[in-house]
């Protein structure tokens, strides 16, 4: 056993233990600035990982503990990096929106840096144990942090919905694993797929794989587990919205490529036809729900359910070319989501809804939000020369590199750029509410504290770092995306 | 053979009981439909002994049919049972609810069908004392129990947030 691969882990269950306690202490005035502290934290240990000098995170540092449940290989560290900056710019943004906490500001911090650590742990579970406890420490506290502004009724019903929703996929899923376990006796990634080739055909297994897709579909929102999306979305406090269509997401797919691909790589290979066409729906659904949206964070919502499907067209593929497209998308939908949610959030900041007219005079009141809002739109949108672009050309390039096997991947090309084609015109009326309103609510100003400011300008400068050279970020998502595919690695 | 008649009886009392738990036809009253809920998970419990699982069957009596059950009857007492037991089933609600627990018992039993029981690996051998348990949880599943721990952190943080009476 090697405790010292879970440090980052332990740090950050650590961080929301403390930051829970220091409530305890500290004058009711000066608990919001908590979350700047708690975001710096975070920060640190990112700039930590990303500097390798912890024993965990060094090229050499790969390996399991705890009998191979728990794995730190290139994709769980490339996982966990990408949920500690998403756990940090949503902390900056949680401070940005404590005046709207009616009570337990430290606490809401606290949840957040928990569903962090959940992530944190599903990007290494490698293990039915690990997936499933990993999922509900997220889960969980996402029903908490849902209906956190309970005041609200919009909050309280997606809290409850979410609940119900989730203790159903979370059902459908125990099911699912306890068939696996029952007809095959493994419980180890690894293990399991050693064998997994010998049940191929084995329908109660396959009926087991197929519930533990269903609890995984709940999580990345992909149909037709999307059901709960918009309103959880819409209800939900908008840094918790925030966070859960990036970090809740990006968990639920490395988990599904970890058990898709190192688990029963036999199996997936006979479901080509499946993926394709759930990707596909997925995409149309989002997009063409998205398009009567008149509530942003809904819009936001639908096009996030659009953005699983894209995502899906990595996992169709079944390459570690489509693999890394996903592991790329995602880094720039980071940047991207974030950036609207903020902007979401400081706009929205005096009104009961977040509805699209009230971004009229946007231009005049802050360029600087108006300006991100509309490259986070444009790079949603996958307009050259943004992250979502290229994020978009990789994953369709990946697909269309599998057309000659099955020629059911230029149809799903094909439902992707007739996807793209409709969000343009939903994406583009956000830009149009912002610069062509005539009748502006209010004209004031929007005050931007440094902090927010500093995560804004990094969120662009990741929007279009990742646009313009995608180099760096690809070779660490193909390095990562490796460790699917040599499970002896972490074997040893 | 005793076992085989025992698991027969057991399981399908916690069919009948499941059944009653959610279409009664004698009343519709949620306390009765609570007190069938009881008895379905004692008859669970009884399913698991036959598993050798004696832990998991005592933890079932007593979290379930006692702890939640109480707490189940406690909302159901603060609930309008006489608009409860007015209200109309939805047509269209019973359908679906209908038709999909069909399909998915439908194709449940024809997978189960389509498998020969004897092929492959024989169902693993399940050791359900509770020392083994405890043995388990403390040396192979030491993680996911750690992390558990720190799911019902936040679950408690969780319920006295949302439950506070006051909102400062």
């Amino acid at each position: 056993m090697n405790l010292s691969l879970m440090s980052l882990e332990i740090s950050v269950v650590a961080l929301g233990l403390v930051v829970l306690l220091a409530d305890l202490w500290l004058p009711a005035e000066r608990r919001r600035a908590l979350g700047y502290v708690a975001a710096a934290a975070l920060g640190l240990l990112l700039l930590q990982n990303l500097s390798g000098c912890c024993s965990c995170c060094v090229a050499g540092g790969d390996g399991t503990a705890f009998g191979g449940m728990f794995v730190q290989d290139g994709l769980s560290v490339f996982f966990k990096r990408f949920f500690l900056l998403a756990g940090a710019l949503v902390l900056v943004l949680a401070v940005e929106f404590s005046d709207r906490i009616a009570t337990g500001v430290s606490e809401y911090y606290s949840l957040i840096i928990f569903a962090l650590a959940g992530m944190l742990f599903a990007a290494s579970a490698n293990d039915f144990a690990m997936l499933f406890v990993s999922i509900e420490l997220i889960t969980i506290t996402f029903y908490i942090l849902t209906s956190f502004t309970r005041g609200k009724v919009a909050a309280l019903e997606a809290g409850v919905k979410y609940l119900i929703l989730g203790a159903l996929s979370s059902a459908f899923m125990v099911y699912g694993i306890a068939l696996v376990w029952g007809t095959t006796g493994k419980f180890n990634f690894n293990e399991l797929a050693q064998v997994a080739g010998n049940f191929t055909d084995n329908k109660v297994f396959l009926f087991g794989v197929v519930f533990i897709l269903a609890g995984l579909g709940f999580k990345i929102a992909a149909f037709p587990f999307q059901m709960w999306t918009p309103d959880v979305y819409q209800g939900a406090p908008t840094p918790t919205t925030a966070f859960l269509a990036v970090g809740s997401k990006a968990a639920g797919f490395v988990l599904l490529l970890r058990f898709l691909f190192t688990a029963i790589p036999s199996v997936t290979a006979h479901w080509d036809k499946l993926l394709i066409i759930i990707s596909g729906i997925t995409i149309l659904y989002g997009n063409l729900c998205a398009i009567p949206q008149r509530n942003l964070k809904r819009l936001l919502g639908y096009s996030s359910i659009a953005h699983a499907g894209y995502l899906l067209l990595g996992v169709a593929a079944m390459t570690s070319a489509g693999q890394s497209a996903v592991l790329y998308y995602l880094s720039g939908y980071l940047f991207t989501t974030l950036a609207a949610f903020t902007v979401i959030a400081l706009v929205m900041r005096h009104l009961d809804s977040e509805d699209i007219a009230g971004l009229a005079g946007l231009n005049q009141r802050s360029p600087l939000l108006a300006a991100t809002l509309t490259l986070a739109m444009v790079s949603l949108a996958g307009i050259p020369p943004l992250a979502g672009f290229f994020g978009k050309f990789l994953l369709l390039k990946a697909v269309i590199e599998q057309g000659a096997v099955n020629h059911g991947y230029y149809c799903l090309a094909f439902t992707a750029l007739v996807g793209v084609v409709i969000s343009l015109y939903y994406y583009f009326g956000v830009i149009r509410a912002i610069y062509w309103s005539k009748d502006a609510a209010s004209r004031e100003p929007i005050l931007i504290s440094t902090p927010m400011r500093v995560a804004i300008v990094g969120c662009i400068a990741g929007i279009f770092w990742l646009g313009v050279a995608p180099g760096a970020v690809l070779r660490l998502a193909e390095s990562a995306v490796n460790a699917l595919h040599c499970p002896g690695l972490a074997l040893n | 053979m005793a076992t085989d008649i025992l698991f027969y009886v057991l399981a399908a009392l916690t069919l009948i009981f499941g059944a009653l738990v959610v279409a009664n036809p004698f009343s519709r009253n949620p306390v009765t439909s609570a007190m069938f809920l009881v008895l379905t998970i004692i008859s669970m419990a009884g399913l698991f002994v036959l598993l050798h699982a004696f832990f998991l069957a005592a933890v079932q009596v007593l979290v379930y049919a006692g702890a939640v059950m109480v707490l189940f009857l406690f909302v159901i007492m603060l609930l309008d049972l006489k608009e409860e037991e007015r209200r109309k089933i939805k047509l269209t609600g019973l359908v679906a609810g209908v038709v999909s627990v069909g399909a998915i018992v439908a194709i449940f039993v024809r997978s189960l069908l389509a498998t020969k029981p004897s092929e492959n690996l024989p169902a693993p051998t399940a050791v359900g004392d509770t020392a083994t348990l405890g043995k388990m949880l403390f040396t192979n599943y030491l993680l996911p129990f750690e992390i558990v721990s720190i799911l019902l952190l936040v679950a408690m943080v969780g319920v006295i947030l949302l439950s506070k009476k006051d909102l400062k």
